[in-house]
């Protein structure tokens, strides 16, 4: 009877017909029609249950027993992956390095050329061993008990404690959870940002994310506190500075993590929608399948999985570095030394940023990557046993000081997220766009904060 | 011989960095010229529509004041507008051609989208709004304009209660009447508030006025104006009453609501209304939730910095901030 041109026409006089409201009324009527179906069909008795859950409720969001648990049940979480970490990542590590061994025996009968040996066992399968090694255990223990609070209904009540601090910087209560997540690996905590529902608050979660610490810098962190830091106190004092100082650094992450969300909710995402809404579940009796499921498949091994297909390129860059020859040395030693002034500029040295760069899919081989470029070495290799022998090649043969320690720390906690949390960004964004910023936010700050902290040392004499 | 290499390469890199197609220098600084002459065209012609709908004549001068363009260029300007077809001029007087008016019709249409996508999606302040949308109108191709439009859901008016126009062009006229001339004691709806001059629209905000709110008039003296919504009241002065316009309202808001933000703690309430200045992904968000007029919702929890708090609506305990809890009317239920 009409065409096409006179409906939409007759569409658009009808929709300024419609009264301003009329979405409004439209879920009215369907939450009125689901009221009707409940009230026919559900049939409640005294409820029991309802009592407890206000009961725990007003327990864990009471203003002191709230914020006494939480930080409670956050030492028992990172004690529990930080002390059960150590011990399987060792029997781990034996394995898949002894698995090294024989590839390279196998490949030396074999009669292959020593570079191919090297670059296979020592270049790409060794990097994807230490990454295995130092990731798999501190994830596999920290993702099953993060997954059993939130399975509990436990966190979205530290998102609802922690809301007054994140609204006052422009986020959402919920990147308390996201945070602590990143704790544990920064791509799984981009990956958790999906609990965060409206765009610009999740794009501050995402961008910021890189702040926290992951388990991959903790032994950096450590090692650095309790080699530098603690250095020169005894006994059960020095490992209480060494606490202390790897406590400070995650708060001075923490600040950093609050300040650039008050600045990107400022400039950058002011134009983003945004609404807060926040559910409390209801407790329930956590599903241990669903949990070993969701903190194993979805996480560990979609984190690890992403980890080693970064890793096993950077292996191979690395032992061409370190196996390459010009002049008398390396010539990741050679690039080290080009790299010296301007890596003093901000307290560092050349060997530690060119770590940073070929080691930038997994923090975990920075470490390794540093201690090859300075002892010269052909293969990654660990930092020696002991605070006296950590001491005496950084500070006796590499001229460090506590300036150093105390950069690379901080370098350490602002600098560029690692390759496969960049992936996952450009992922879970869709847009290379959000990915180059995250890039230059972290790394512009981690710039700036060594470069101020190395010149007001020297400024003030402490440092040289 | 190695020198040489090094300046031709340079030069080449040089000439690369000006004169590649899109990324290079000198793309650049044309991409920026077009979007300077784009931003100035639509500025003219918007100032030519708006004089046309005041029923005042558009000269080089007004034109010239309006774009703060020194008089030599606004001529310029003109001239290539009239070359374009876009507008036409008779002894000093500036008229719009059907084509001039299209595409200014187009402008006004993304402004007041982008200012409902700003207050609504992004919540920026009202009083930010619109510079805002000033700034972003010339960024937009039409079928941008278009998506958004869909994506906001087709709405009728901008934040301020100004008429959006419809993709053909059309205007709807809608006639508020100035609160000054609104009866004594009447409930009416405020159906527009104007937003220039920016000074005398934050006086408006400030005093907490906002459209679609339900207001009465309690006094008129040739010094000052009172109007109460039943909650707030506020005096202004008439010059700027006069900016706000009203229609006939039905019942004004029940006497004893209160906002869900006031209500005790482990006091039950039902549902009045949620403010009709709330709009976007937060209203649908809250209805999304159950949160619709007439549901029974009772204040359980609260941090102790006192935002958010937790309500218990239709058997799930939803948290809401204070400014979300501040646009939802609630009845408290009688003991």
């Amino acid at each position: 009877m009409t065409n096409a041109q006179e409906i939409l026409q007759r569409a658009e006089q009808l929709r300024r017909e419609l009264p301003e409201g009329f979405r409004d009324a439209l879920v009215q009527s369907l939450y009125a029609e689901a009221q009707r179906l409940t009230q026919r069909a559900v049939h409640t008795r005294g409820d029991r249950r309802y009592d407890l859950d206000q009961w725990i409720d007003r327990l864990v969001t009471g203003p002191i027993t709230g914020l006494l648990i939480m930080l409670l049940l956050l030492t028992v979480v990172i004690w529990l992956t930080v002390s059960g970490a150590n011990v399987f990542s060792d029997a781990l590590a034996q394995v898949l390095f002894g698995i090294r061994d024989l590839g390279r025996a196998l490949f030396q009968q074999l009669g292959m050329p020593w570079w191919l040996t090297g670059f296979v066992w020592d270049g790409v399968y060794l990097a994807l061993a230490w990454v295995v090694s130092v990731m798999f255990p501190p994830m596999a223990i920290f993702f099953p008990l993060f997954t059993f609070l939130e399975d509990l209904g436990y966190l979205p009540r530290v998102a609802f404690n922690m809301d007054w601090l994140f609204q006052r910087v422009g986020a959402h209560g919920k990147q308390a959870l996201t945070m602590a997540m990143g704790l544990g690996c920064n791509a799984a905590g981009v990956v958790a940002t999906r609990i965060i529902d409206s765009p610009r608050e999740r794009l501050i979660a995402i961008l910021t994310n890189n702040f926290m610490p992951c388990n991959g810098r903790f032994p950096t962190l450590i090692m650095l506190a309790t080699a530098f830091v603690a250095a020169g106190f005894g006994g059960a004092l020095a490992a209480f500075i060494a606490a202390s100082a790897v406590v400070a650094v995650v708060l001075i992450g923490v600040g950093f993590t609050l300040l650039m969300s008050w600045l990107l909710s400022r400039t950058l995402l002011r134009g983003e929608a945004s609404a807060f809404t926040l559910e409390l579940p209801p407790y329930r009796r956590p599903n241990f399948l669903r949990i070993l499921y969701t903190s194993f498949i979805d996480r560990t091994i979609f984190v690890l999985l992403r980890a080693m297909s970064t890793a096993a390129p950077a292996g191979a860059v690395i032992w061409l570095l370190g196996n390459i020859h010009v002049g008398e040395g390396s010539l990741a030693l050679a690039i080290a030394r080009g790299l010296d002034g301007f890596g003093r500029l901000f307290g560092l040295d050349g060997a530690i940023l060119l770590a940073y760069i070929i080691a930038l899919p997994a923090n975990e081989i920075v470490v390794p990557t540093l201690m090859m470029i300075y002892t010269n070495a052909g293969a990654m290799v660990e930092a020696p046993e002991g605070v006296e022998a950590i001491r005496a090649l950084l500070i006796g043969q590499q001229g460090w000081t506590l300036l150093t320690a105390i950069n690379l720390m901080l370098f350490s906690l602002l600098h560029n997220p690692c390759a496969t949390t960049i992936l996952t960004i450009y992922k879970e964004t869709r847009s290379a766009f959000w990915a180059a910023v995250s890039v230059v936010i972290t790394l512009g700050t981690a710039f700036l904060v060594t470069f101020l902290v190395a010149t007001a040392a020297r400024l003030l004499g402490l440092a040289a | 011989m190695a020198e040489l290499w090094f300046v031709l390469l340079i030069l080449l890199l040089v000439g690369l960095g000006l004169l590649l197609p899109r990324v290079g220098l000198f793309a650049r600084y044309r991409l920026w010229r077009s979007w300077r002459e784009r931003e100035r065209i639509e500025d003219a012609l918007k100032h030519l529509l708006n004089r046309e709908h005041q029923g005042r004549r558009a000269s080089p001068e007004s034109l010239s004041g309006a774009l703060s363009l020194p008089r030599g260029q606004a001529l310029q300007l003109i001239e290539r507008m009239e070359a374009r077809g876009l507008i036409e001029s008779h002894d000093e007087q500036l008229r719009l051609t059907s084509e001039g008016r299209e595409w200014a019709v187009n402008v006004v249409r993304a402004h007041r989208l982008l200012e409902r996508y700003l207050a609504d999606e992004a919540r920026m302040p009202l009083a930010q709004v619109h510079d805002e949308a000033q700034r972003r109108e010339h960024l937009l191709t039409p079928e941008q304009v278009n998506a958004l439009e869909a994506e906001l859901g087709y709405p009728q008016h901008d934040p301020h209660g100004d008429p959006i126009p419809s993709r053909e062009g059309h205007i709807p006229r809608e006639q508020g009447t100035p609160l000054t001339d609104w009866p004594l004691n009447t409930p009416a709806r405020v159906v527009h508030l104007e937003d220039e001059p920016a000074l005398a629209y934050q006086q408006l905000l400030a005093a907490g006025v906002k459209v679609g709110q339900v207001v009465q008039v309690i006094e008129r003296t040739p010094q000052a104006i009172t109007l109460t919504d039943g909650t707030l009241t506020c005096r202004l002065a008439p010059a700027i009453a006069a900016n706000i316009s009203v229609a006939p309202a039905g019942a004004p808001k029940p006497a004893d609501a209160v906002p869900l933000s006031r209500l005790p703690l482990h006091q039950d309430a039902v549902i009045v209304a949620l403010d009709p200045a709330l709009q976007g992904l937060t209203r649908r968000r809250l209805l999304d939730l159950g949160l619709t007029p007439g549901t029974l919702i009772r204040a359980e929890m609260q941090t102790p910095f006192g935002s958010p708090r937790a309500y218990r609506v239709r058997g799930t305990l939803i948290a809401l901030r204070k400014h979300q809890a501040e646009a939802i009317l609630v009845k408290p239920a009688t003991l």
